[in-house]
């Protein structure tokens, strides 16, 4: 299994982390991914997709504080007291979701409105919590850097796809502005904007992402 | 096993550089928002007053119109933020209301004609209604509704209606069909705002 693969708790790093980079980058974006295989992180992709543009701010959070913590968790962890690493693991987190919150609110007040309190709830999104705990802990830096990239990758890909077609498709627009002979000819269908429209474009999205992907290997028992 | 003192030393350093990161950081954004917060509120007296702004102004553009064309008056205990136009057309006085929703405050702007007959416009800018049904009271759609409205009865006593049904009147608008106890407090909260300023006169 790729799983055995990439645990590397021993591995010295060296090129990416012995060629491990690139398996752990198509782990957490694609063969693994976040949200159309692990089904985590669900609440946020339900609520901010109904614009691409919120896609695409609320994927660049979440890259944000996976990186970043996974990168803090992973340099603290030989230090950290095994009895209280999940209170650091969150501490850490919540540090760089409220980073990225005040960003928002100093710098594109706009858009913090429109995200409301789902940026501050990054903070108990499961997968950057499950990226923390279940890699970071056990790996270097830098994989653990490339851990968070790929898993935020793979979460803010599928919400940007998401929030594509239900922009497009509720409203008639992309990035809130008309599109030549389509918005005309179009009447958006208001039900992609609200939240059941939402549970349909994510069950498609998932349905469809695992088609390609093929069924699931046997699980070694 | 590292010991319980070593816990407790990690557990207080790691706490403290994490308070310390966010403290950093809330100080630096902190004019930012203030100034963000400003031009939330700017903007609101601007969108009840039916002063036309761009649609993509920014902080200080919002708060440079405002401040052209709207002076900020005391009467008695209320602030009003007076607009006269530099054109003849008539200008517009807009005073803050704010009571209980449903679910949680409601806080706007309502603005009346000089004469204090008509109201003029009204925004929203903070309330927890329910997505869909109360929360539709922020809608251009519902909002519109008020613009022209009289603020007194025909015995001219001051006081608007929101209710669906029932006999029309110069004061009165239709409801949100499903938000009957929105539209209720809603109701209550602007008779409050009308009444004080009418005396206040």
């Amino acid at each position: 299994m790729a799983d055995k693969q990439i645990a590397c708790a021993t591995c010295q790093p060296k090129g990416l982390c012995g060629g491990k980079g690139l398996l752990t980058l198509k782990e957490g974006a694609w063969t693994n991914n976040p949200l159309s295989i692990q089904v985590l992180g669900i609440c946020s992709a339900l609520a901010v997709t109904n614009r691409l543009e919120n896609s695409l701010v609320m994927g660049a959070a979440l890259i944000f504080v996976c990186v970043g913590s996974n990168l803090l968790v992973s340099l603290l962890r030989k230090h950290t007291p095994h009895r209280i690493r999940m209170i650091a693991e969150v501490a850490i987190i919540a540090t760089f979701v409220i980073l990225f919150d005040q960003f928002l609110k100093a710098f594109y007040w706009d858009m913090s409105k429109q995200l409301g309190p789902y940026v501050g709830l990054i903070i108990t999104n499961c997968i950057v919590m499950g990226r923390a705990e279940a890699f970071a802990l056990q790996n270097p830096p830098i994989l653990s850097i490339v851990d968070g990239i790929a898993n935020g990758i793979g979460y803010a890909a599928i919400l940007a796809i998401i929030g594509f077609f239900r922009e497009l498709l509720g409203t008639g627009e992309i990035f809130g502005r008309q599109i030549p002979i389509f918005s005309e000819w179009y009447t958006p269908n208001q039900l992609m904007i609200l939240a059941p429209g939402a549970f349909v474009a994510l069950g498609i999205v998932i349905g469809i992402f695992n088609a390609i992907k093929g069924p699931e290997p046997e699980e070694n028992k | 096993m590292k010991g319980n003192v070593y816990t407790l030393v990690y557990a207080a350093v790691l706490g403290t550089a994490c308070a310390m990161v966010l403290t950093f950081a809330a100080s630096f954004t902190a004019p930012y928002k203030k100034a963000n917060a400003e031009a939330e509120e700017v903007k609101n007296i601007l969108l009840a007053l039916n002063i036309s702004i761009p649609d993509k102004a920014s902080s200080e553009q919002l708060v440079e119109i405002f401040n052209k064309n709207v002076k900020e008056q005391q009467q008695g205990d209320i602030k009003t933020y007076v607009y006269t136009p530099s054109n003849k057309n008539d200008g517009a006085i807009a005073i803050d209301f704010v009571g209980p929703g449903l679910w949680g405050p409601i806080k706007g702007f309502l603005a009346l004609d000089p004469k204090m007959t008509k109201i003029r416009g009204i925004t929203f800018y903070e309330q927890e209604e329910t997505p869909g049904l109360g929360g539709e009271i922020v809608k251009s759609s519902f909002r519109d509704k008020f613009v022209g409205l009289m603020i007194r009865d025909e015995a001219g006593n001051p006081g608007i209606i929101i209710k669906n049904g029932g006999e029309a009147a110069a004061n009165k608008v239709d409801g949100i069909s499903g938000a009957t106890m929105t539209c209720d407090k809603v109701q209550e909260m602007l008779n409050e705002a009308i009444r004080s300023i009418v005396e206040e006169k």
